[in-house]
């Protein structure tokens, strides 16, 4: 009988062999997929490195209310702020962050910064190739973690308004 | 003195207390712990009853109550929590709100915004509104004041600070009811003393500070309660650090602490002027004049030159060729030491400082007629206030703060004898006008001289006003007599004698942040620390282990005398710029060996071989005494990489030129150490462990440039010093006494006094380095509007 007993354990573990070989592959293609993921795929829940977002009208979100460094466990947001001028306007409100850095080395990714966010300006993107061989790589400027700017602005004329053109609206 | 009120019984939220009659509710409430919130009742502000927030239910009245206008009365049983309280906080909060902009991510009151505390604390939170807010665009009124309409809530606490505090009257209120607004008196911007306490007093964000909008945000910064470095009143003020690439970055200063002796009230200068640290022009790093040209150098290299000339010119010329000039802005301990320095190390009794009042006199005529020195609190306290000559609003703006609050909220008498029609004199009970220059024969009168009367009369002032004021002062018990530097020697004397028998405390009024410091602590070629004469020297050489150069020194116009004779061949200069103190001849400093240390390139600096870049007040530990005498303790701040401390600076050469640091400064010795003032903000996990070893004196060594081992040693030479070193610690300030000063003597050149004549927007170098101060003043000049930062 215990002949018998072995023969059925193999023969039930063989047939979940043999079923999965007749089932689809979920095994993500990553690294040599398609797309700009080159095959990785995400919930869109997944927490990666940070998009800085643009509004409709391609300014900043982010007025620098330090509230994302201050709801940081680990500290690694740093932030100067300044003030938008008329010639120089970078963001929606009144103040604008001149510099914002993520320092990677340090980020836990658990989302607490886009909690915090008023203005929904820091989000959680789905960039995660961040591995390198300096640290000082992972200190990750503004410009490197801002969205880029919405392709309807300068698409035409509603968008692409003139200082001299925006002028001539205000004083008719 | 007036009986004490009666006490009254009340009963608040079932608990039983007693108060004294008179007393507003919403103090006895504070009394056991129990908070109304309120936006527009201010302590020490007359009453508003604006907000309605302090709303509270008092049995017997039919409505509900303003706690704040409403006095205690026996038997009144109080409820500030009941469910109709907590309801029209409520919707006093949601009314606030309804055109409040929620723009807190941006404003900078946000995160110490009392609006935003009580929304959290009380409700209200979600409103009931749809329509759209009211929008103003946020008005510039001033270089360091913007107004941002929307944000205010109309509790006039700025209105009441800027007329009743100040004086000034400069805010107002246009329309009525629900249109009220806030309005500046000259129609779109201020004309005032830019004092920026309406800003501190706003408990929302609808005035802001020009200098610090949008900078950062409240809790980004450390802050560090330390000593204003301008005049010599002592204000507390509290600065905002944050770390930048040069190390700590000042971003505000302001009063948060209103425990320092100043309460509410900073003024112009202790507000915006610290921006002088991070001017483009400040010398950060040593340079020495090679070839008529200035050349950066390495610390080493300008220490090792120093100290090699000094040594140089010690044993080739002697002790006398050398001259020290010291600083009314450096500690006391950097003071003291740069006496001991000039004394030991170089051996001669060649040092001086920018006398901007005739202290020596001062002492003397205090320690002879047993009288008292006046703490700036006491200014604040006193039945009755003689002020001659000096122009407080102007030169001492917190002085003339305390005066005119005691007129205001005590009732108190004020006499001013002055040759200007001062603004103070809208306080005065009595003002009478002398002729300029006229001080002393003022005190000649008063001290009885009938016949002096005569050369006083002018338009202001018959001789009739002038015995009624005699007669009046003679009255006066308690009085406190505060003058200027109009009155030196021998009239410091008279008029010391004339009011010591009423129980009066005086004030002598020097200019810079430790004027008062400098003089205390001996920078004078004539007399060692605590005033003494050389006859006297020898518990100092005691406490020394050496023996004190005899011979008594050259002043400061003397050795510029000897430099243009060619017997002085060096100079060291502290924090000071004589060249244009003193109109002296810079081209006499070409001749000896001249090193400078200081912020900037300063009229004497550029006449230098070697400059030595300089920590400020804001920099660094140790202690000032102001004007009237209040010992008080500075913390370290900001902090910028490659300058050093004066204290530093100085113990370094003296280590360089072979001498034992040990004898200079007495650390390892005493009980007392630096618990963490000199290590600046960020000082982090190792510094506080630290801190705690030295607590428990586990600590094997100190280090020798702590600042702290020296005021020991101060504290055991200065009679009057010996104050309470925990609550100097602690932040607290301590008045230390000149009575205690044994056989003071006076070096006999009064007119060495020369006053800096600063006013309210200008402070010495600092000041013309202030990128504020100097905006507030092109503004009044031009009229134009001018961005602070």
């Amino acid at each position: 009988m215990g002949f018998l007993k072995n023969v059925s354990a193999i023969a039930k573990g063989m047939s979940i062999t043999f079923g999965e070989m007749f089932k689809p592959t979920i095994v993500e293609n990553y690294p040599d997929g398609p797309g700009p993921l080159r095959g990785a795929v995400f919930q869109e829940r997944f927490r990666g490195m940070h998009v800085l977002q643009r509004d409709e009208n391609g300014l900043e979100k982010c007025v620098a209310c330090f509230l994302c460094a201050a709801a940081c466990p680990s500290n690694c947001i740093y932030i100067e702020a300044a003030e938008n001028t008329e010639e120089n306007r970078i963001s929606g409100a009144e103040r604008y962050a001149k510099v914002y850095n993520i320092d990677y080395n340090r980020c836990i990714f658990c989302g607490y910064c886009v909690e915090a966010c008023p203005t929904d300006a820091i989000t959680h993107g789905h960039g995660f190739e961040l591995a390198t061989l300096n640290a000082t790589n992972l200190v990750y400027r503004k410009e490197q973690l801002l969205a880029g700017v919405p392709a309807h602005v300068g698409q035409n004329v509603v968008f692409n308004i003139t200082e001299a053109a925006k002028q001539k609206m205000i004083t008719k | 003195m007036a009986d004490a009120p009666k006490l009254v019984n009340i009963t608040v939220n079932g608990k039983k207390t007693t108060a004294p009659a008179g007393t507003l509710l919403i103090e006895a409430c504070k009394q056991i712990g129990i908070e109304v919130p309120s936006f527009c009742y201010y302590p020490g502000l007359s009453l508003q009853g604006a907000c309605r927030m302090c709303l509270v239910e008092i049995e017997k009245m039919p409505k509900l109550q303003t706690a704040c206008t409403t006095p205690v009365a026996e038997g009144m049983v109080v409820n500030t929590e009941s469910e109709k309280v907590v309801q029209s906080r409520k919707a006093m909060l949601e009314i606030v709100l309804a055109n409040h902009p929620l723009d807190c991510p941006v404003c900078d009151a946000g995160g110490e915004c009392e609006l935003q505390d009580m929304t959290y604390t009380y409700g209200a939170a979600e409103s009931k509104f749809i329509d759209i807010k009211s929008h103003r665009d946020e008005q510039q009124w001033s270089p360091v004041v913007f107004f941002d309409r929307p944000r205010c809530i109309l509790c006039y606490r700025c209105v009441r600070v800027c007329g009743e505090g100040m004086d000034v009257w400069a805010l107002g209120v246009q329309n009525r009811g629900q249109g009220s607004v806030i309005a500046p008196n000259k129609q779109d911007h201020l004309e005032c003393e830019e004092c920026g306490m309406c800003i501190d007093i706003c408990p929302v964000g609808a005035l802001t500070s020009g200098s610090y909008r949008y900078k950062t945000r409240p809790w980004e910064m450390n802050h560090v309660g330390t000593v204003c470095t301008h005049c010599g009143d002592g204000c507390l003020t509290t600065v905002g650090v944050r770390r930048s690439d040069t190390g700590m970055e000042i971003v505000r200063c302001d009063n948060r602490d209103k425990s320092g002796i100043n309460g509410d009230f900073l003024c112009v200068k202790g507000r915006y002027a610290f921006d002088f640290a991070a001017n483009q022009e400040r010398i950060t790093q040593p340079l020495i004049k090679r070839d008529g040209k200035f050349v950066p150098a390495t610390w080493t290299q300008a220490i090792e030159l120093v100290a090699d000339k000094f040594k140089q010119v010690v044993q080739k010329d002697g002790p006398q060729a050398i001259g020290v000039i010291g600083s009314n802005r450096t500690t006391n301990e950097e003071n003291y030491l740069l006496q001991k320095f000039a004394r030991l190390v170089l051996g001669t009794n060649n040092i001086d400082h920018h006398r901007t009042a005739d202290f020596p006199a001062f002492a003397k005529a205090i320690s002879e007629n047993k009288a008292r020195t006046a703490s700036m609190r006491d200014v604040f306290e006193a039945p009755a206030v003689l002020l001659i000559g000096n122009d407080p609003t102007e030169q001492h703006p917190l002085l003339a703060w305390q005066i005119r609050n005691n007129v205001r909220l005590h009732r108190s008498k004020f006499y001013i004898v002055n040759s200007q029609a001062i603004k103070l004199r809208r306080q005065a009970t009595q003002f009478v006008q002398i002729p300029t220059g006229a001080e002393a024969r003022f005190v000649d009168f008063l001290s009885g001289n009938d016949a002096a009367a005569g050369t006083l009369t002018q338009a202001g002032a018959s001789n009739e006003n002038l015995s009624q004021l005699r007669d009046a002062l003679k009255g006066e018990q308690n009085l406190v007599v505060i003058f200027g530097s109009e009155l030196r020697g021998a009239d410091i004397s008279a008029l010391v004698k004339f009011a010591a028998p009423q129980n009066a405390k005086f004030i002598c009024l020097g200019d810079y942040a430790n004027s008062r410091g400098a003089a205390d602590m001996g920078l004078f070629p004539d007399l060692l620390p605590g005033y003494a004469t050389f006859a006297g020297a020898a518990r100092y050489q005691q406490e020394w282990g050496a023996d004190v150069p005899a011979l008594v020194g050259m002043d400061l116009k003397q050795m510029f005398g000897a430099a243009r004779d060619g017997k002085l061949k060096a100079l060291y200069v502290v924090g000071s710029n004589p060249v244009s103190r003193y109109a002296l001849d810079p081209f006499v400093l070409q001749a000896p060996f001249v090193v400078v240390q200081d912020m900037f390139m300063t009229e004497t600096a550029i006449a230098a071989d070697v400059i030595l870049p300089a920590a400020f007040a804001y920099e660094k530990s140790g202690t000032f005494t102001s004007t009237c005498g209040d010992l008080q303790m500075l913390r370290k701040a900001g902090d910028v990489v490659s300058v050093k401390s004066d204290f530093e600076i100085v113990v370094r050469i003296a280590e360089k030129m072979g001498y034992d640091v040990r004898k200079l400064v007495p650390f390892g010795k005493g009980l007392r150490a630096d618990m963490g003032q000199s290590r600046g903000a960020q000082s982090g996990e190792a510094d506080r462990h630290s801190v705690w070893l030295q607590a428990r004196g586990l600590e094997p060594k100190v280090s020798p440039f702590d600042p702290l081992a020296t005021l020991d040693e101060i504290q055991r030479l200065i009679p009057g010093y010996d104050v309470s070193q925990i609550n100097l610690v602690s932040g607290n300030d301590e008045h230390t006494q000149l009575v205690q000063i044994q056989n003071a003597s006076i070096p006999s050149h009064p007119e060495l006094v020369v006053p800096s004549n600063d006013t309210l927007f200008t402070s010495g170098t600092l000041g013309r380095y202030s990128t504020v101060l100097n905006s507030v003043m092109e503004r009044r000049a031009t009229g134009k509007e001018v961005a602070a930062d």
